[in-house]
């Protein structure tokens, strides 16, 4: 009898040494990150949750757009929120521990974090898809890298200095698992190494991405992102030229701007003028526009944002988009951004046109249209006459802001870039 | 490592063959002197030698021994040793139960037992029989004030919900800080709510043995650092069957109340304080909003005040009073009563033994639609199949229902009920509630009536085990154990409460399971050789697989509002499901050596693989050592007469805390991420650390016990240092990495204190009896490393000022100094950051430290008086040195900043030039002119407190009434909780620390916290 309860012991004894293997458990909820590249399927499923990435709040789900807004808003807009840390941006005396420029700045790097995985795990997408898939990683790369220079690039930016300003660590591959390894301590490259990454991305992206591609990544917003890059550098030619090829593309594939100047905005699926949208639903995505520029009557905050007299009074009686403010709590407050769970615009056909116009006034040519055909499509559709004829570069630049009211949008207009983003 | 393991066991096999030399055999029988039931497991052991044996289960034993012995010692647990003289014919020997504080009592120690005075580990004992029936639903408040060391703190007056328990302090910033149950060997785990030790029916437990160094706790590895509670429950014993039952019936009442303004009060109050705000608009704030003068701007504010008492009248006429409601009363159930009925019954013979019980407890709590009912089933069974083999089962089942509601911040919780204007009806005289806008805020009482709040729990826990006896001393015992929680939570909300408004009513429905299996396999070995060598060795493995699910749906649009399970929901707009799974495998050996009674030596320790450790650090060793001294057994103190018992003791030890990391939070992952209208998108969501590890605790103890005038008054010292390395915390990573943190262990906190407990028996007559046991702890906590940066942690909250600081304890208040009224115009004033000049400015201020809710010294002190068939048995408990910072101060205590109802002592607001108060001037804040009241030493109290924590005055009917009414005794008996509390906090109860932020950090908060219960019962037990 004792030599079964010796076997009972020595049972449980090589139970035991088999219970080893239990020791390696997966989360049912998640997959490891080596089965996440796996696949085809898997790798695109990746590129499509970096946009939902880009689309955080922390980035173009609205802090890159109202951390720039307010900066740049020299008493067109108050922040009268209780939150301390836009105020400080608001106010550009921002300490040290403000939680949205550590978030922008993280952020961007996630989206690149997941590009540079996508972009090295593409070797196993379908042939077919392969290009366009590297393609949106790099648009979206590049993006993220675009906002990272122009908020932390050392500044006064000027034509040629980029080489001695430091600009952002740069990172194109994907580094050790371990996110604190000490390899990750990288430099700040650059001002101009981060540019020609930039200008590297967004080219390979126009080149390979399709001109149309649902709500994803296509060829006319990289086009358009490229005009961006190169009025920032004050390189008009070239940003006059992708803003052509922008426009070209797009509308010769129905893209268009809206008849009414309200319909491009406030909407969940994006509008014939919206080349590149960041998508919120009640189920995703998050618009902190909408968060801080919106009201309680809407089902935001209580109006942390408010619209100075001085902006809204740019707009002339007969200018249909000034529809688009609203008045609340004694003041104006912008309306692109009324709504709950409405998509977060990040580049419209409006804005093609508008950098077309300014760059061949620059240039003193006429490539694609001319500048008043350019500078009066969007006034004639705010219901502004008589067209302007002969316009000046102050005039396009007026115009752009009415447009665009986000001064967001501005940053593309070099008089306001150079210093823009004094605040580090 | 099983190879090891392999080798270490038969290293044991060898040692077992001692033999010694034998001439004689003594046979008898040993008794218990009360009922002459035998009394088994007694000692039997011839004087002047270590030879010895053990009754069995009739109370027999026979014994080889020496020709020239002459005379056994007879010993047992719990009763005093007897020495016979040997006659030749079987020895009858029947034993009196011990008076004494007895050295001789088995502590369970994990994976076996030990007798205390062996015992070179510091382990705090509580009897079953202490706590037996006190009137509370949750076992660990039976706990509070009984063991030294032991910190029980109730988070607020809600019946069967958090607790917290700290067993020589935190040890962990983002960890557990409460200790591992076990129960009969099994590691029990709570669910979704309320805690896992609600489930348990504590008048099945035997004992509770409280493992606090790490030398006693280091068996348990990777679990250990804030301490191991065995939880031990009833087993039969051979003999006739007792059945008992235990009835109980009682009422529970908040501990206090508090005192708020009546409708008179209330109106004065707010016309005063119009008034004031009028005055100080048009003189101070500068008159932005352009008054014509001071008495415009008067006129102004005080008609709205007025036009807000007309809306928050409802129907009634304030102007003649005549509403005055008393919110505060509405938030209590006036007869919360409470009932308990329990049958059980235990016996068996030789060969089988059982005890069984079942038990039905309900609560109702002091709050309105607060309720808890607990069913309990329990078998214990054990079976000695052979002389060689025994096996036994333990079974309980276990259902728990419970009305909760919601947590302290939240509108429709009954405490808030408060805030609520005097001057409002309760109902409009349609009969209906009021709501808002003619209530200040959301009316909670809607919950009560259009809301539901359910949660049942099930727990069942089953362990079968079988005891080997391979060889001599040498017992194998396999376990197999299986512990499952299921809880569903069904919560409804009509369309006219807030949560339900505006979406046609809203419901939710969450289900979780928990299951753990357990296995533990284990040799022990003991054995004595040359007389003076005492070696008792357990070794062995244990596996356990825990697997948890959770579902959860939730619906609105109920079309008709009877129907509230989801079934009713017109729209389902949510849900999910979960699973998760862990494992556990470890080793563990424990070696005791005693040498000459005198020289102590233990050494543990036990190897803990967890799937959730970073795969660098897979396996990770907790080892003690542990040594005594039992001066007392020296030649050269056998002559000190008084001192009957001395022992010094230290440990040192290493143990683990794998609390603070997710089951899976060591592996890299990606998860489903949702994108527009995309099918789906997969995203990273965790980034892992290949590194993380359990939390290390290394503790070092010294202490002394002894007992003096034959141990009348014992005592146990320790002095500790526990400190913790490892500790987890986010470290920051550079943002292109991918990530700005990941959890890694790397900070640092100490603990150090000490522990003191007092036994004695005062009075030790034929027929009274008097005994006293005090036990005082102090413990002081200190965090001493971040992340390697950080300096502090610091809270960003008006309400609170719990922070991080590295120096200072954990949770510590930093915050600003109030300094009270300025004395010319009514202002709050503050201390300025030289802590000497003050400031009106709140935001100018300095910060300091102004509080630690942390106490210095815990202690309970317990007397138990008996005469005759009279027992009397009072607890006092205390907590000494904490503060609590009362964060609806701002609202309920602000000067009438705005219209919540306040407390009466605002009455003593500063009115004229001169007047010393620390209450301001009141000022309704209509037009934000001045700060609304944060968090300041103005909100911070002095939280000690010592309470009657519990009173038992039981009667014993006499053997001879008993017997005529044909049952073997009867026992009727008052019992109370939290009689009566002495302290000079001014809320409504120094215990508590707010349900909705409580945690490591945020603790001594209080928010509308529900008093603790105060109750009272009669109870009746019968054996039968």
């Amino acid at each position: 009898m004792k030599k079964i309860s010796i076997y009972i012991l020595l049972v449980a004894i090589t139970g035991a040494a088999g219970c080893d293997k239990k020791l390696d458990l997966k989360n049912p909820q998640t997959i490891s990150v080596e089965d996440a590249f796996s696949t085809s399927d898997k790798v695109k499923n990746v590129l499509v949750a970096n946009y939902a990435s880009m689309g955080s709040g922390s980035l173009f789900g609205g802090d890159a757009l109202w951390m720039s807004e307010l900066m740049a808003s020299d008493g067109e807009l108050n922040w009268v929120g209780t939150y301390p840390e836009p105020r400080q941006i608001w106010s550009k005396s921002i300490l040290l521990n403000n939680v949205y420029v550590r978030d922008i700045y993280s952020q961007a790097y996630r989206v690149i974090f997941n590009a540079n995985n996508i972009i090295a795990n593409a070797g196993i997408v379908v042939a077919v898809d392969k290009a366009k898939v590297i393609a949106e990683a790099k648009f979206q790369r590049a993006m993220a890298y675009f906002e990272l220079i122009k908020y932390f690039g050392e500044k006064p930016f000027f034509a040629g200095s980029a080489t001695t300003l430091k600009g952002v660590p740069l990172i194109t591959t994907p580094g050790p698992t371990a996110p604190q390894d000490p390899s990750y301590n990288l430099p700040r490259a650059s001002v101009d190494d981060v540019y020609k990454q930039i200008i590297l991305d967004f080219t390979d992206a126009e080149t390979n991405l399709p001109a149309t591609n649902g709500f994803y990544a296509n060829k006319p917003s990289a086009s358009l992102a490229l005009a961006r890059v190169y009025l920032q550098q004050d390189k008009f030619a070239e940003a006059r030229d992708a803003a052509n090829r922008c426009i070209t593309v797009a509308t010769a594939n129905g893209f268009s701007l809206e008849s009414n100047y309200e319909d491009a905005f406030n909407n969940d699926v994006n509008s014939s003028e919206d080349l590149f949208a960041m998508q919120v639903t009640d189920q995703a995505g998050t618009n902190s526009c909408f968060t801080f520029f919106s009201t309680d009557t809407y089902g935001a905050r209580d109006g942390d944002i408010e619209v100075t007299g001085v902006h809204y009074n740019k707009y002339s009686p007969t200018d249909s988009r000034s529809n688009l403010f609203f008045f609340e709590y004694g003041e104006w407050r912008c309306g692109k951004w009324r709504d709950v769970y409405k998509n977060v615009k990040v580049m419209r056909l409006a804005e093609a046109y508008l950098t077309r116009a300014e760059c061949n006034n620059r240039m003193g040519t006429a490539v694609g249209a001319t500048v008043d055909a350019d500078l009066n499509r969007t006034r004639s559709r705010a219901g502004l006459a008589p067209a302007i004829v002969g316009a000046t570069l102050a005039q396009i630049i007026a115009e752009r802001e009415l447009e665009h009211f986000s001064f967001y949008n501005l940053i593309s207009s070099s008089c306001l870039s150079k210093n823009l983003y004094s605040v580090r | 490592m099983s190879k090891l393991k392999l080798l270490l066991l038969l290293a044991l096999f060898s040692y077992a063959q001692f033999a010694l030399a034998q001439n004689k055999t003594v046979t008898g029988k040993v008794t218990d002197l009360r009922d002459g039931s035998p009394l088994i497991g007694a000692s039997i052991q011839v004087k002047g030698s270590k030879i010895g044996a053990i009754s069995g289960s009739d109370g027999g034993f026979s014994l080889s021994v020496p020709d020239n012995t002459k005379a056994l010692i007879i010993s047992a647990i719990g009763f005093n040793p007897f020495e016979v003289t040997i006659t030749g014919s079987p020895i009858q020997v029947a034993l009196k139960v011990s008076e004494t504080q007895n050295l001789d009592e088995v502590i369970v120690t994990g994976y076996g037992t030990q007798v205390k005075r062996d015992v070179t580990s510091v382990i705090a004992r509580v009897k079953g029989s202490e706590v037996q029936n006190m009137p509370v639903a949750d076992l660990s408040q039976t706990l509070q004030g009984r063991a030294a060391g032991v910190f029980v703190e109730a988070q607020n007056g809600k019946i069967g919900e958090g607790i917290k328990i700290r067993v020589r302090g935190a040890s962990s910033l983002n960890g557990s800080n409460e200790p591992l149950y076990v129960v009969d060997g099994v590691p029990i785990v709570g669910g979704v709510y309320g805690s896992a030790t609600s489930d348990i029916n504590f008048n099945d437990v035997e004992s509770f043995d409280i493992l606090k160094d790490a030398a006693a706790s280091a068996i348990y590895g990777s679990r250990a650092a804030n301490g191991v509670v065995i939880i031990t429950t009833k087993r039969g014993k051979a003999g006739k069957t007792k059945f008992t039952l235990n009835t109980q019936y009682g009422q529970q009442n908040p501990t206090n109340k508090r005192e708020f303004l009546n409708a008179q009060e209330y109106i004065d109050y707010y016309l005063e304080a119009a008034t004031n705000s009028g005055k100080y608009h048009y003189n101070r704030v500068g008159n932005t909003r352009g008054f014509a003068n001071e008495a415009a701007a008067v006129t102004n504010i005080v008609n709205f005040v007025k036009g807000r008492f007309t809306r928050y009248s409802g129907y009634s006429d304030w102007t003649k009073l005549e509403t005055n409601t008393n919110w505060q009363d509405q938030a209590f159930n006036e007869d919360a009563g409470t009932g308990l009925i329990e049958l059980s019954a235990q016996g068996g013979n030789e060969k089988n033994k059982f005890y069984v019980s079942g038990s039905i407890n309900k609560q109702d709590g002091i709050l309105i639609a607060n309720k808890f009912k607990r069913m309990s089933l329990r078998f214990n069974m054990d079976n000695q199949l052979n002389n060689w083999l025994k096996m036994g089962v333990n079974m309980s089942l276990g259902k728990t229902e419970r009305q909760r509601v919601s947590d302290d911040n939240a509108f429709n919780t009954p405490m808030q009920l408060v805030a609520l204007a005097p001057i409002t009806p309760i109902r409009d005289l349609a009969g209906e509630l009021y709501n808002t806008p003619t209530t200040t805020y959301y009316n909670g009482l809607l919950d009560v009536e259009y809301a539901q709040n359910h949660a049942n729990g099930y727990r069942n826990q089953g362990l079968i085990f079988t005891e080997s006896k391979i060889a001599k001393g040498l017992t194998l015992r396999n376990e197999l154990g299986l512990d499952m929680v299921n809880q569903s939570d069904e919560r409804f909300w009509g369309s006219k409460t807030d949560g339900g408004a505006g979406i046609g009513g809203f419901a939710w429905a969450q289900w979780f399971r928990n299951t753990r299996w357990t296995t533990n396999n284990f040799l022990n070995y003991a054995t004595s050789f040359n007389d003076v060598h005492k070696l008792d060795v357990t070794a062995g493995m244990s596996f356990e697989n825990r697997y948890d699910e959770y579902s959860y749906v939730e619906g609105q649009n109920f079309a008709d509002e009877t129907i509230q399970t989801l079934a009713g929901a017109g729209t389902i707009s949510g849900g999910t499901t979960t699973q998760e799974k862990n494992n556990l495998l470890s080793y563990f050996a424990r070696a005791n050596y005693s040498y000459n009674s005198k020289y102590l030596l233990a050494i543990t320790a036990r190897i803990d693989a967890d799937s959730r450790f970073g795969s660098n650090y897979k396996y990770g060793t907790f080892p003690s050592v542990s040594a005594g001294w039992i001066v007392s057994e020296e030649n050269f103190m056998k002559s000190v007469n008084w001192l009957s018992f001395l022992k010094i003791r230290g440990s040192y030890g290493i143990v683990g805390n794998n609390t603070g990391i997710g089951f899976y939070s060591a592996n890299a992952q990606y998860g489903s991420v949702k994108y527009g209208t995309s099918p789906g998108g997969l995203g990273i969501s965790n980034f892992g650390n290949d590194d993380l590890r359990w939390e290390k605790v290394a503790t070092t103890d010294i202490g002394l016990e002894f007992g003096l005038f034959k141990n009348r008054i014992s005592a146990e010292f320790s002095w500790y240092n526990k400190k913790t390395t490892d500790m987890l915390l986010a470290v920051p990573t550079p943002s292109p990495s991918g990530t700005t943190s990941v959890l890694g262990n790397i900070g640092e906190m100490e603990n150090k204190g000490i522990e003191l407990s007092l036994n004695t028996i005062n009075i030790a007559g034929k027929n009274l009896k008097w005994t006293t046991n005090i036990n005082i702890a102090r413990n002081k906590n200190r965090v001493l490393k971040l992340d390697g940066e950080q300096k502090e942690i610091l809270s960003n909250d008006s309400r609170y000022a719990n922070a991080v600081i590295i120096g200072q304890p954990l949770g510590v208040f930093y915050g600003v100094k109030y300094a009270g009224v300025d004395p010319t115009n009514g202002d709050p004033i503050y201390y300025n950051p030289d802590n000497k000049t003050t400031t009106n400015v709140y935001d100018d201020a300095g910060k300091f430290i102004i509080g630690d809710p942390n106490p210095d010294w815990i202690g309970g002190i317990n007397n138990t008086v008996s005469y005759k068939g009279l027992e009397l048995s009072v607890l006092f408990q205390g907590v000494f040195g904490n503060q609590v910072q009362d964060g609806g101060g701002g609202f309920m205590s602000a000067s009438g900043d705005w219209f919540d109802n306040q407390t009466r002592d605002q009455l003593k607001r500063w009115q004229n030039p001169g007047d010393i108060t620390d209450v301001p001037q009141a000022r309704l804040n209509r037009w934000g002119d001045f700060d609304s009241p944060q968090m300041s030493t103005r909100y911070v109290y002095d939280a000690s407190y010592v309470r009657l924590k519990n009173l038992t005055l039981a009667y014993n009917l006499p053997t001879s009434v008993a017997n005529k009414l044909k049952i073997s005794y009867a026992r009727f008996y008052v019992s109370g909780v939290n009689l009566h509390t002495f302290t000079k906090y001014p809320g409504w109860d120094p215990e508590v620390n707010t349900d909705y932020r409580s945690g490591n950090v945020n603790q001594g908060s209080d928010f509308y916290a529900a008093p603790q219960i105060k109750s009272i019962v009669v109870g009746l037990t019968i054996g039968l």
